[in-house]
């Protein structure tokens, strides 16, 4: 460039050089003037961080989280999709003007791993508002961090630890699904009435969501004067689940609550099978053990196997049929009677909703768009769903039964169950842990009595 | 060496045959302890000793290919776990539509991933032979590359391969027998996990002939001690090298379509294969057959001996043991039981 400047016809190329210089500097107050006036004129876009897991033990829900969330905004906005895949874009979504920008985030299930992730799309990409994440751990992650970033909405995805919601209570953090314990709704009720169970074993993966499971289940089947002979926690990824089965007490136990989720369900299930037969009768789900994943990948090992879970799976009411359709349709490779599906739905649903209550105006750091949000409530295909005081869901359970061809058969619809969970929890006891709560007789929640 | 450094290394080993005599001994104590009648602790040992020798036989299988290419060729393929999970998809893909029988899919899927590492050789790490730093960069590039394309291709849904009809479901060994409760009946095992001990033991016996007995072996073990003697006496060590990464990586084929039937295919499950292949030959020794075999029983019985057995509330830190395992091997032997200073 210097010797270009020196050379013959110097004095041109300068012209030339400070003319440029000129017009860079008048597109770039043009640039600036548009930007502030799009504000204004309420044209600028609203960018939403969708972060699931890509990686991991919970990595075959990817493709569920993404399709869910983009199916309601689909239907929402009248957005198109253009393809089918994992994170195939969704074009002409709009609200109040505004168009909605779709970013991706992956995530491993490590809380440090989605953290990362996390301050990547807040901090850099700046979204204006985060969906996700998926897994327990993450969520206690990211509801603490969102505390550090007021200006930023964010809204779960599947993440369903009590702590979550009941315990850090970040004003900007709202979770529009119900919590792992709130899955588990009735399922202590099926166990110890009909199935008889007096002595169950609790096995699940080592971490906060299945700690929830637990939670729930616990509470429930012990209120009403069942005993939990004993509790198993193995690794999450752990390869062979043998040494953790054989650790069920031989005698004097009724069958098992089992939590282990993701890839470990397969795997626990075919050890499970090797060493003391089929599953049904002995075994009762948590909420990720029958998702369609699981249950399409072990074929018939499920049959019969009955579960907690936030969705009527398999339901043929119009609302829940007219949801799987509209999945079916932008996404056929996706299942739509996954809570992996559902959540995201759901807290996309929220969201767009709260949106269009502002009419997309999220000025001034959201805050009139969050202080909508937390009034949001709508009828969803599971049934209504609002919000509590500290920003968690407030929404039916569904008790549901693996059916032998791999489908889904709705037992029972528990009505309106909050994260109290019948009074068993507040943000006063204790967090879901190896051992807690203790298993308590009396004081059974509504619906078990 | 000083005498000092003598005592350190006889200290720090006496110090590790301890801790596994007492390891042992423990194990010993809580399984045979209570009598040998069905409510004693051996029905639940067999459970678990079988499982741990079946995840021992197939972390063999795959990190024995690990470490063939290593020691010939000093190429630490961080992609091995990647085509571990192409061999159990392979596997999976033949079974899906119906190509050929299960033995010969895992049979194809074997060769094939084979293949497929021989080409990865030729075209990627070739022309980097010695450049050992900016080998494994290249091969750790690869199983990212290779990881997200099998994540588009296979999506994230999880598989298992069937096994035939004669090895579906379990053998009953006829003993122990529960009259109820959630293990009522006999003591059960999965005919297919037996397989997989039996194709391990033929791998192994396979190995010691290829490596005791061909001239190929004895182009590989001239080239563990010095490969640059080897190629001075003329042998040609491209077509050995070649040769060795066909193998190599059919070898982590092998384990993929055969783990597929006992264990899950998943994204994610290359980079969990990769770190078992990693601590089975760190344990064993970089290079080593016998080294790998060692390390892999370590490994797989640690893994399924560790939650059995520790007392009741530790179990969930069963999974910190593989990393005691080698935090004691590397104090007292660096490089590995059975590696050599390089």
């Amino acid at each position: 460039m210097l010797r270009a400047l020196a050379g013959p016809g110097a004095r041109r190329r300068r012209r030339l050089l400070a003319g440029g210089g000129i017009l860079a500097v008048a597109a770039t107050a043009v640039a600036v003037l548009a930007g502030t006036s799009a504000a204004r004129s309420a044209a600028s876009p609203i960018k939403i961080g969708i972060l699931s897991t890509c990686q991991g033990p919970f990595a075959p829900f990817y493709p569920e989280t993404t399709a869910g969330a983009r199916t309601a905004l689909i239907q929402l906005t009248g957005a198109k999709p253009k393809g089918s895949g994992a994170t195939s874009p969704v074009v002409g979504a709009k609200i109040g003007g505004h168009p909605i920008q779709l970013v991706y985030g992956c995530s491993n299930a490590q809380p440090d791993n989605a953290l990362k992730e996390a301050r990547r799309l807040v901090e850099q990409v700046k979204v204006n508002i985060l969906l996700g994440p998926l897994s327990g751990d993450e969520g206690i992650a990211i509801s603490n961090y969102s505390k550090k970033q007021p200006g930023t909405t964010f809204v779960n995805g599947t993440s369903a630890a009590q702590d979550t919601t009941l315990h850090v209570r970040s004003p900007n953090f709202f979770r529009f699904t119900t919590d792992g314990a709130q899955w588990m709704a009735g399922l202590g009720t099926y166990a110890y009435k009909t199935l008889g169970w007096k002595n169950a074993v609790v096995i699940g993966d080592d971490y906060s969501f299945p700690y929830t499971q637990a939670a729930g289940f616990v509470a429930e089947f012990c209120s009403l004067g069942g005993n939990i002979t004993k509790r198993i926690w193995p690794p999450l990824g752990t390869k062979d689940y043998s040494g953790f089965i054989t650790q069920i007490p031989k005698s004097g136990v009724d069958g098992f609550m089992m939590a282990v989720g993701g890839t470990g369900t397969v795997a626990f299930v075919k050890d499970f099978s090797g060493l003391a037969g089929n599953v049904s009768k002995k075994m009762v789900g948590g909420s990720v053990t029958i998702d369609p994943t699981a249950v399409s990948a072990l074929g018939d090992r499920l049959d019969g196997v009955v579960a907690g879970e936030p969705i009527p799976a398999g339901a043929t009411g119009a609302a829940w049929q007219k949801y799987a359709k509209a999945i079916t349709k932008y996404y056929p490779k996706v299942s739509p009677n996954s809570l992996f599906t559902a959540g995201y739905y759901d807290e996309m649903w929220g969201i767009v909703l709260g949106l269009k209550k502002v009419n997309g105006d999220i000025s001034g750091g959201g805050k009139k768009f969050r202080a909508a949000l937390a009034k949001v409530a709508w009828s969803s295909p599971h049934g209504p769903v609002k919000l509590d005081a500290n920003r968690n869901a407030i929404a039916d359970n569904f008790i549901v039964q693996v059916t032998s061809g791999g489908g889904f058969k709705t037992l029972r619809d528990i009505k309106n169950v909050d994260q109290t969970f019948g009074g068993h929890f507040s943000p006063s006891t204790p967090a879901p842990g190896r051992n807690s709560p203790a298993c308590v007789h009396g004081n059974a929640p509504s619906w078990a009595k | 060496m000083t005498w000092r450094v003598r005592i350190a290394d006889s200290a720090g080993a006496a110090a590790g045959l301890l801790v596994l005599a007492f390891a042992l001994a423990w194990v010993g104590y809580k399984a045979f302890g209570a009598g040998f009648g069905v409510n004693g602790g051996v029905p639940d040992w067999i459970r678990v000793t079988l499982s741990g020798l079946t995840l021992a036989g197939l972390y063999f299988v795959i990190a024995s290919g690990f470490t063939l290419i290593f020691g010939l060729m000093r190429v630490v393929n961080m992609a091995h776990g990647s085509l571990y999970l192409l061999g159990a998809y392979a596997a999976f893909e033949f079974q899906q539509h119906q190509f050929v029988s299960w033995g010969w899919g895992v049979v194809l899927s074997t060769l094939l991933v084979g293949f497929f590492g021989a080409v990865m050789h030729q075209l990627f790490l070739r022309w980097n032979q010695g450049q050992e730093l900016r080998q494994a960069l290249i091969t750790i590039a690869l199983a990212f590359i290779f990881g997200d394309q099998m994540l588009a291709y296979f999506g994230g849904a999880q598989h298992y391969v069937r096994p035939p009809d004669a090895l579906e479901g379990n053998a009953d060994l006829g003993i122990f027998c529960n009259t109820g409760g959630i293990f009522a009946g006999c003591l059960t095992f999965p005919w297919f996990r037996f397989v997989a001990i039996g194709a391990a033991v033929v791998v192994a016996l396979g190995l010691v002939v290829v490596l005791k007995k061909t001239r190929f072996g004895m182009i590989v073990r001239g080239g563990v001690d010095d490969g640059a003697m080897v190629s001075a006496l003329g042998v040609n060590i491209q077509a050995a090298n070649a040769l060795a990464f066909f193998i190599g990586s059919a070898l982590a084929g092998l384990g993929g379509a055969l783990a597929g039937v006992f264990l899950v295919i998943a994204p994610g499950e290359d980079a969990d294969f990769l770190l078992k292949a990693l601590v089975v030959v760190i344990v064993g020794g970089m290079g080593s057959l016998g080294g790998a075999a060692l390390g892999a029983l370590a490994l797989g019985m640690i893994e399924t001996w560790a939650p059995q057995y520790l007392p009741g509330a530790w179990s969930n830190y069963s999974i910190l043991l593989t990393f005691l395992l080698l935090v004691f091997v590397l104090s007292v032997r660096p490089f590995g039981l059975f590696g050599r200073a390089t």
